[in-house]
């Protein structure tokens, strides 16, 4: 079969084998080819490549750090961070989804067919990715899927920090609330070391305290493979937990005062307005309402569109802080400081009388006073006593507006008080040349007569007018209100601390402040007064009511309150200070829509009151400020 | 016809067995770290283990018969070869994109064909030389042995293999005296035979593939995923490598079928530039020692067969590597020895087995 020819013409040199060396060099020609690009890439382009691969296998995890604590001024915590736990599936390791879902499902209260939505079908390595089911459960709820976890296969629980108020909406407006920071916000310097996604303080403490609640985020290098499980961890930085911030706050009175506004009978319409109790002295801010409220809690796992929106759109705004930026006509307690103007500028005396016939008749109009009858003849103390508003109508229509503007605006009124909260508003105290600036006309000699008992353009924040009764009450200092009495690190090492500040004097000398706290005493105490509602037993309370007309008179005069519509009554003032002899703590109330201030607000003002007084007897010293509830003071 | 010849034994080519040795036992090493599982043997390695077993069986078969012997089974094997694919093209269920594997996927007749082929042309070269083949139209039968079984693995939509069977049979043109002139007009042709072929053969996806080698940027997540992770696999080797079973796009399986296709990338990632170019210069000195083999080989059609065992180990080679390395497109062709799969491995012993047989017997008259 092979022939003899081949077989002696073989060996090495036949037309075939004259060719092989050629072959042989392509070979060596193509690996060279290979070994250059081998040496391009595992020798020139390895730094690059290495670090795409540790890209592919080296996660960063963030570990939050738990946002720090806020306390009251004896160190009760009003907010701090709990563990949430939450349900994870992981859709790989599930065996038996129609078992395994809707049994899930009625360990957590929930619907099988809704989880299964939230499921869905994913496909490849996203079949390794844990998908959240829940993440808040009950402790009935977790104890009842941990219970089960050994046939709940591909179900893991989970557990992150969460906000958590304690008192759900008690001081809600002093608190704020969290929430994620927004695309604005990440562009301003401010939130400069802040990223996408991560949650800050969006309003009141939690905002203005943010950078010292925040801590420090620490971090996990993870190394994960393909399917982004986890095979090992590299390294891990703890994070260093938020420092805590003690306010001014006294819980007692901030329950007390919150209770205030609760219906006296039940299935009643709650009180809407806001209240503000501050020491005298040192100005710090001890209880601070406003209703209605919200509940930041509801913030705390992301707040879901509806509820936002409900809470931005409720016709009584929630989410305003009425007690610093609510503005109303100070009413009645307006005609204190008409009085003490009016003593400073020699327009009262001991001997001076008005006589009240009921009415005013002046610049071709009548004034009325509240009581249709009229007070006869009156001194400042009686006319303040009862709040009688011809005579207040005569000193004002002597001093004249810009005059009246000058004691007022003397009080801190028109001014913000420059409390560290956010939307603090200045109110408002007119003048001849506020209202030709603001209405290019003239001021009209009668618009003083309703300013000087405090309608008309007049406006303040309960915060202004607890400021200046303050000042009545310990002897002419505008305090600064206090919110934030320290804050400490997460160890308790004090890092900023606020000491009591001064916002100036009022320009009434002594001896006249003495005079309209003695009157302001009588309004409270004795018989006739208007404020006897806020007796407190054992303690002689001063205060001062008002009623903020919300439309003029002639639509609701001669009607009783039931007989007007809610939206129409007058808002009701009560301000109050207490002991009378030697005040320490002053009580500004509103209650929009209350009627007679008197009746509505004074209650709340009498309960905060009480409660202080009850508490201090109990303690025998003033209110101390007791060290914060973490950690414990080095120096 | 089974008696061994004292002088073949004398003759034994040791160089042979020792670089087939070395070159499969490191397949068989970087194949384990490849499969790697925590506990054990993985079930390819065992496989893979099993079929090292089979494949020194058949590769003992084909040294110790004669290979002139194999003259005779030349067509007959070429037609088994052709109808088995045939079956295949019947019976076998679509698998990954093509339908070329018989017996629930344990054997693909292709990787037969490849021997079937290389035996088939050398009998019609040992009988027309290349010296003589001189015109163009005295290429026609050998392209048309070689058409054959091309068409056939074709129709199973198995583009990888296919082309590489063509390369295989076009080996044999470095051995005729054509012109240049005439290697013109064919190479007028291929272009248009590729100008067709893209416009109304290739698949998108394969059109996407072979853009991906010029740009793989242009789709990082579907087809140029596998690239892009070859040659983070590959450059994160460094000189020296990550070590044995300790690099993450190996072992975090980051790196897409990487006991199959992209073995090589493995070795590369856990051995370095260093371990990378010992394992290519192994492979290299094979090559061109089975074309020494055929050069020494006492007739042409031994040395025929020896330069189409070259030519078997050779392409495969080459298109995987320049694939792997991200030179060529990703098409699925395992690297011979290295990659995961049963009748490759067979196949691949069985050719080492021809030419050890060819080296053995070259001074035997």
């Amino acid at each position: 079969m092979i022939g003899v020819e081949q077989r002696l013409g073989g060996g090495g040199d036949s037309d075939i084998q004259q060719r092989i060396p050629w072959l042989a060099a392509f070979i060596v020609l193509v690996f060279a080819v290979f070994f250059a690009r081998l040496f391009q890439l595992q020798v020139i382009q390895t730094d690059d490549l290495r670090l795409r691969s540790l890209r592919n296998s080296v996660r960063t995890l963030r570990l939050e750090a738990p946002r720090g604590e806020i306390v009251d001024r004896d160190g009760r915590i009003l907010a701090t961070t709990r563990p949430a736990f939450g349900v994870q599936l992981i859709p790989h390791d599930v065996r038996h989804p129609n078992v395994v879902i809707p049994a899930l499902a009625q360990l957590i209260d929930r619907e099988a067919g809704e989880l299964r939505a939230q499921v869905g079908t994913p496909r490849g390595r996203l079949r390794f990715q844990p998908i959240r089911l829940a993440g808040d459960l009950s402790d009935d709820q977790l104890a009842s899927v941990e219970s089960h976890l050994y046939a709940l296969s591909g179900v893991v629980t989970e557990m992150r920090p969460r906000r958590h108020y304690v008192g759900n909406d008690l001081a809600a407006h002093v608190l704020g609330y969290i929430g994620e920071i927004h695309g604005a916000q990440l562009e301003t310097r401010a939130f400069a070391d802040y990223r996408q996604g991560e949650v800050i303080g969006q309003a009141g403490i939690e905002k203005l305290e943010q950078e010292a609640l925040r801590g420090r985020a620490g971090g996990l290098n993870q190394i994960v493979d393909v399917a982004g499980r986890v095979v090992g961890v590299i390294e891990e930085i703890d994070p260093v937990p938020g420092g805590s911030v003690q306010l001014t706050l006294d819980l007692d009175l901030q329950q007390a005062a919150e209770d205030a506004f609760l219906p006296d009978v039940l299935g009643e319409r709650a009180r809407i307005g806001a209240a503000v109790a501050l020491d005298v002295h040192s100005g710090d801010v001890l209880a601070l309402v406003s209703k209605p409220s919200f509940d930041p809690n509801d913030f705390a796992g992301g707040i879901d569109a509806e509820k936002w929106k409900q809470l931005t759109t409720d016709t009584w705004k929630p989410i305003q802080n009425r007690a610093i930026s609510g503005q109303y006509p100070p009413g009645s307690t307006y005609k204190a400081f008409v009085a003490a103007a009016g003593l400073e500028e020699g327009l009262i005396d001991q001997k001076r009388r008005i006589f009240c016939p009921g009415y005013l008749h002046v610049y071709n109009r009548t004034y009325r006073c509240w009581k249709a009858g009229g007070h006869g003849w009156v001194d400042m103390h009686r006319a303040l006593v009862e709040s009688c508003d011809v005579f207040f109508y005569t000193i004002g229509k002597d001093l004249g507006v810009d005059r009246l503007a000058h004691f007022a605006q003397g009080f801190n009124l028109g001014r913000r008080t420059g409390i560290r909260l956010p939307q603090e508003m200045s109110g408002l105290i007119p003048t001849a040349a506020w209202k030709e600036r603001r209405f290019k006309e003239p001021w009209m000699a009668g618009e003083t007569i309703s300013t000087s008992i405090g309608q008309g353009f007049n406006l303040v924040t309960p915060l202004q007018l607890a400021v200046a009764y303050g000042a009545i009450a310990n002897g002419g200092t505008l305090v600064k209100p206090r919110i934030v009495l320290r804050v400490a690190n997460a160890e308790g090492r004090l890092v900023d601390g606020s000491l009591p500040e001064e916002a100036g004097t009022v320009p009434v000398r002594r001896e006249h402040l003495d005079r309209v706290r003695a009157a302001l005493e009588g309004v409270v105490q004795e018989i006739g007064g208007t404020g006897a509602r806020a007796r407190v037993p054992g303690v002689r309370v001063a205060g001062k009511t008002g009623t903020a007309q919300v439309v003029g008179l002639k639509h609701t005069e001669g009607l009783d309150d039931d007989e007007i519509s809610f939206e129409l009554r007058d808002h009701a003032w009560f301000v109050g200070f207490a002991p009378a002899e030697a005040p320490e703590i002053v009580v500004a109330a509103v209650v929009e829509h209350g009627g007679h201030g008197g009746s509505a607000a004074g209650p709340i003002v009498q309960k905060v009151l009480a409660r202080y007084f009850e508490k201090r007897a109990v303690q025998k010293v003033p209110a101390q400020v007791a060290w914060l509830g973490v950690g414990r003071a080095e120096d | 016809m089974l008696r061994i010849d004292r002088r073949s034994i004398q003759n034994f080519d040791w160089t042979l067995l020792g670089l087939i040795t070395l070159l499969a036992a490191a397949g068989l090493v970087n194949l384990y770290s490849a499969t790697g599982s925590p506990d054990g043997l993985s079930d390819e390695m065992r496989r893979q283990l099993v079929s090292f077993g089979l494949g020194a069986a058949v590769a003992a078969l084909c040294t110790t018969i004669d290979y002139r012997h194999f003259e005779r089974f030349a067509l007959p094997l070429f037609a088994l070869a052709l109808a088995l694919i045939a079956v295949t093209l019947v019976v076998a269920p679509m698998t990954r994109g093509s339908q070329s594997w018989l017996f629930g996927g344990r054997v693909q007749p292709s990787e037969l064909a490849k021997v079937a082929l290389v035996l088939a042309l050398a009998r019609y070269f040992q009988r027309y030389p290349p010296g003589q083949t001189t015109r163009l139209r005295d290429l026609v039968w050998p392209g048309a042995i070689t058409a054959l079984p091309v068409g056939l693995i074709l129709a199973q939509r198995d583009m990888g293999v296919a082309l590489l069977t063509l390369l295989i049979g076009g080996t044999y043109l470095f051995l005729v005296r054509i012109p240049w002139r005439a290697w013109l007009g064919v190479a007028v042709l291929a272009v248009a035979a590729l100008v067709a072929l893209w416009s109304f053969a290739l698949a998108p996806y394969q059109k996407e593939r072979i853009l991906t080698v010029v740009d793989p940027g242009r789709d990082p997540l579907a087809s140029g995923y596998q690239v892009t992770q070859s040659r983070i696999a590959i450059g994160s080797g460094g000189l020296l490598g990550t070590g044995y079973r300790d690099g993450t796009q190996t072992q975090l399986r980051f790196l897409p079928t990487q006991h199959t296709d992209f073995a090589f990338s493995v070795l590369a990632e856990e051995w370095g530039f260093v371990g990378s170019c010992a394992t290519l210069t192994l492979y290299a000195t094979l090559l061109v020692w089975g074309l020494v083999v055929a050069r020494s080989s006492k007739d042409e059609f031994g040395a025929l067969l020896a330069i189409g065992v070259v030519g078997c180990l050779f392409w495969p080679a080459v298109l995987n590597i320049a694939m792997v390395v991200g030179l060529a497109p990703v098409i699925g062709v395992p690297l011979p020895l290295f990659s995961y799969g049963g009748s490759a491995l067979v196949v691949s012993f069985a050719l080492l087995g021809l030419l050890m047989n060819v080296s053995m017997r070259r001074y035997v008259f």
